[in-house]
């Protein structure tokens, strides 16, 4: 008998008993209508726009990091990215909070430059960005490190810079790497719930007004502040891992495409 | 530069283009000393067997460095330089054949015009080599460029003006 492939699967159906308890009793036994109503579908397609707008973001912001994390030999930029993650999320939005607040300088500023984080999508954009950004992060540094460094240094031999070869070189020929990274970073966003609960409870901006993201939705329900009560909450849990579950795997099976 | 596997051929190449900085001694081109200088200030390439950017087409691959150092080389000369190297084919790099990459590979560092040309390598994979290495010698000495390439055998020395042969990661000039 093989011990470990037996330990291996019993720890991994362990890993998915939230996701089988809530897809039984979802849609079976606690299955209400409440939890796929319009509202929930909405606040879904807020979550799915505001997590694909934050992959975009750390596709721009992030991919010439992990570029220079993975060229470079800089551990402790390599450590800090990890502390975003790390913390407790409310803290995120809290800090999100008080960085564009009124009564602080930084958010005196912000303000007066119509930079608003509080119940909009930039804030809650942001968040995920912040949330989601050491995933990806962390999903590109290996995928550059196993590149042959040959073409990057051909063009530097031709004088180019490194942020030209990324540009020109590394990036053209790395579109796997990038959707793998970013279907996993975006698996990321959408499963986020403590900084956004605080930074953007719902959205007051078209076309999203008064919409909340599916994790806050779900948490209304379960509270009692939207009617529905457990079984509207277990029913839209069950809805979003529906939604979820193509893009965790569409990112796995590039990853290992990848990989290959 | 001959030598048997592991003699150190790649390390003295990677040391000269400026890829190994944690060495002792000088590099020196045409007088001047470019220890100092990064890799991408000493206008020395490397060319491996695994060289190219696979996105390009053939004819902007070619002319990618000379793109970058704003050089204008007749379109007689790069012609010239693609007839003379057989690259009688189009297409995108990515989809070639090893040595029809390693052609455009080598004719890009040509017309990108550098001081000096370290081919790691890079030749193993042609069919013509002989002829090819000819060519190129004397593309590279129109262009004012030095071409070290790397061998295992001894006897492509008779291809080049000198012959080094490394050893424990020694060379020694034997022509």
């Amino acid at each position: 008998m093989n011990w470990l492939r037996l330990i291996s699967i019993a720890s991994l159906l362990l890993l998915l008993v939230p996701v089988f308890v809530l897809l039984y009793y979802g849609l079976g036994p606690f299955r209400d209508a409440v939890g796929y109503s319009a509202e929930v579908f909405r606040s879904i397609e807020l979550t799915l726009f505001s997590s694909a707008l934050a992959v975009v973001a750390d596709f721009i912001l992030f991919t010439p990091l992990a570029y220079y994390l993975a060229r470079g030999n800089d551990r402790v930029a390599e450590t800090l990215v990890d502390i975003p993650i790390s913390v407790p999320h409310p803290i995120i939005g809290v800090a999100l909070l008080i960085l564009d607040s009124p009564v602080s300088p930084t958010g005196k500023i912000l303000l007066s430059l119509g930079i608003n984080f509080y119940n909009t999508i930039l804030g809650l954009v942001t968040a995920l960005v912040i949330m989601s950004a050491p995933i990806y992060v962390k999903s590109m540094l290996p995928y550059f490190e196993s590149k042959d460094t040959s073409p990057e240094e051909f063009a530097t031999g031709m004088g180019a810079s490194r942020l030209r070869i990324l540009f020109s070189v590394v990036l053209p020929n790395s579109s796997d790497g990038i959707a793998s990274a970013s279907l996993v970073s975006m698996s990321r966003a959408l499963s986020e719930f403590g900084s956004i609960s605080i930074i953007a409870f719902y959205v007051l901006q078209y076309p999203f007004y008064g919409v909340s993201p599916a994790s806050v939705t779900i948490y209304e329900f379960f509270s009692g502040n939207m009617s529905g009560g457990l079984n509207a909450a277990v029913t839209a849990s069950a809805v979003m891992i529906l939604v979820a579950i193509p893009i965790t795997l569409a990112g796995h099976f590039v990853r290992r495409r990848t990989r290959r | 530069m001959a030598g048997k596997n592991g003699s150190g051929k790649t390390t003295l190449l990677r040391a000269l283009a400026g890829f190994l900085r944690n060495v002792e001694g000088y590099v020196v081109i045409g007088g001047t000393n470019v220890t100092n200088y990064s890799a991408d200030k000493r206008d020395i390439i490397l060319v491996t067997p695994s060289t190219c950017f696979p996105h390009l087409k053939v004819d902007s691959h070619i002319m990618w460095g000379a793109n970058l150092k704003k050089l204008r080389p007749s379109k007689e000369y790069v012609m010239g330089v693609k007839s003379g190297l057989g690259i009688e084919f189009e297409g995108t790099v990515g989809n070639l054949s090893r040595g029809m990459r390693q052609r455009v590979a080598l004719a890009t560092a040509l017309i990108s015009s550098p001081r000096v040309i370290l081919v790691d390598e890079a030749f193993l994979g042609l069919h013509d080599r002989e002829a090819f290495i000819s060519v190129y010698g004397t593309f590279a000495k129109e262009g004012g460029a030095d071409v070290i390439f790397s061998s295992q055998d001894e006897a492509d020395g008779q291809l080049s003006d000198h012959l080094y042969v490394m050893n424990n990661g020694l060379a020694t000039l034997k022509r």
